[in-house]
């Protein structure tokens, strides 16, 4: 009880400050619609020369193209400016401000990775369901309940382990300094936009167990058009978990070399 | 312009870049992402056959080119120059005996330089893994300079137009992500122009952005017969010439109402 009022209090000061300016709004706004349409015109042209790739019509990459705006809303609504004010440039761990972050009465990690908020994400998260739903609809089979809560099972998923892979690159801050590990990971996650089958057999292999970011997007959009074996739901719930355990223990071990910036 | 102080400018960039490799080369990774990602599906779209006249080794080659030229001709003033004018470091520029485009001309040269040290390698490693396949003719490599240079020019004096608007105002953002998107679009990124669903291909030849990046790669990637080359250079001419007046008459009207505290 007490984290989610502090997270609304924290929310509540980033919104206060971010949307004081309706200029910055419609440029948000602008710049997320401009985004999801060069997204949606790059899918057409490639399926506007293939009918299906491995398996893949549009309605099903565009569902895929759905989550993966969703998933990057949401990480980018906490978890991405949080962690980036922790470890990117200038960050706390550079500055020696992650001393206050230490002091403050509340677990280290959650505050770390919810203390930034950025409430125009939201926006581009209402487009990403929207594109969701309209994929859904072009899908041509109606969505049942069972088809639904697998979505969600997975989507949650997915969403863990997103977390995880961005929590275990902001903290190798700790180890390496002034590599910006959390840059490197949003550059990475760019590949996520596409089904882990598009991709020829060796990045599809990297991609897929060496850095799951494929799994991340492609076992949801499978789940919602009906091809997700219950085998591949179950490993990338078990793969979530597993990576959710190992970047806390990293974390903790992160801290651990911390030794401040102060004098 | 006496060549010592050309070299001093280079230099002082040269050495501002080296010191924020990290940045810098993530900065040129980010550039690189989007272009590889549309190499890995399109590769995976030909399997063994072809797509719109493209094999796979085809759009390895065309990609690769791609990527490469794109760092070369890569140019950010609007929010370079943009900045500088904004915040009003514009002064220490107005200030020296010489004109600031010839500045802004030495940090583009030094950052190119840079950016082809990773460029180069990073391709090199690619081409050896994906096998390009590439038999332009000679005339192709020979009219390919031209094209290259053309190229760079027409998105230097577009960039310049561009960073000129924040004389006037700074809210122009949205301006430039509607250019990065049609840049993305329409400048062959996401695939060949000559992949274009018809609408889009019409538009592409009109407008300047395929001349700023995707013309001279097609042209080295032989996919263009002579007259597709001279109708290419002669709108690459003329968009020129179209831009370079758009930019000094801007710059000129604007540096004429430019008033700024400190430097």
């Amino acid at each position: 009880m007490r984290y989610v009022r502090l997270v609304a209090a924290l929310f509540r000061a980033a919104a206060q400050q971010q949307l004081a300016d309706r200029a910055d709004f419609a440029f948000g706004l602008l710049q997320s619609i401009l985004n999801l349409g060069a997204g949606i015109i790059g899918l057409a042209v490639l399926f506007g020369q293939v009918r299906t790739l491995r398996g893949w019509d549009f309605p099903a990459t565009l569902a895929l193209l759905g989550t993966y705006l969703l998933l990057r809303a949401l990480y980018g609504l906490a978890i991405g400016p949080s962690l980036d004010g922790l470890a990117g440039v200038r960050g706390d761990v550079y500055t020696g401000r992650f001393d206050f972050t230490l002091l403050r009465p509340v677990n280290v990690q959650f505050l770390s990775s919810a203390e930034r908020w950025h409430p125009l994400a939201l926006l581009d998260a209402a487009l990403g369901a929207a594109v969701l739903v309209v994929a859904t609809g072009q899908l041509g089979r109606a969505l049942d309940a069972a088809r639904l809560a697998t979505f969600l099972v997975a989507l949650m998923a997915g969403a863990a382990l997103l977390y995880a892979l961005a929590l275990a690159c902001a903290t190798l801050v700790f180890w390496l300094p002034g590599l910006f590990f959390t840059w490197l990971f949003d550059i990475v996650f760019e590949l996520a936009r596409f089904p882990a089958q598009l991709y020829p057999p060796w990045t599809r292999l990297v991609l897929t167990s060496i850095i799951p970011i494929a799994v991340i997007t492609t076992v949801p959009a499978q789940a919602l058009t009906g091809t997700l074996h219950v085998t591949s739901l179950a490993g990338a719930v078990a793969l979530a978990g597993a990576a959710l355990v190992a970047a806390t223990m990293l974390f903790r071990r992160g801290l651990r070399r911390y030794a401040s910036a102060s004098s | 312009m006496n060549l010592r102080a050309g070299w001093a400018l280079i230099g002082t960039t040269w050495t501002m870049r080296l010191q924020t490799r990290g940045l810098f080369f993530i900065e040129a990774l980010s550039w690189m992402v989007a272009p590889l990602a549309f190499l890995f599906v399109w590769v995976t779209a030909a399997g063994s056959g072809t797509v719109g006249g493209f094999s796979r080794g085809e759009f390895v080659a065309y990609y690769l080119l791609l990527i490469v030229i794109a760092q070369v001709t890569n140019v950010q003033h609007e929010w370079t120059v943009g900045d500088a004018i904004a915040s009003g470091d514009l002064n220490r520029l107005l200030l020296r005996p010489m004109a600031p485009v010839l500045d802004v001309l030495a940090q583009d040269v030094a950052a190119v330089t840079v950016t082809l040290l990773f460029a180069f390698p990073v391709g090199a490693v690619l081409a050896l893994l994906l096998r390009p396949e590439l038999h332009p003719t000679p005339s192709d490599v020979i009219l390919f300079f031209p094209a290259l240079t053309l190229a760079w020019a027409l998105r230097f004096c577009w960039s310049y137009a561009l960073a000129s608007l924040a004389f006037w105002t700074s809210r122009a953002g949205g301006l430039f992500s509607l250019h990065a998107a049609l840049l993305f679009l329409l400048a062959g990124q996401v695939a060949p122009v000559a992949l274009l669903p018809k609408p889009l291909r019409a538009v592409a030849i009109l407008l300047p952005f395929r001349y700023m990046l995707g013309f001279p790669v097609e042209v080295l990637s032989g996919h263009l017969d002579a007259t597709g080359i001279a109708r290419g250079l002669a709108w690459q001419l003329g968009w020129l010439i179209v831009c370079l007046a758009l930019a000094r008459l801007l710059w000129r009207l604007g540096v004429r109402r430019y008033t700024a505290w400190g430097g």
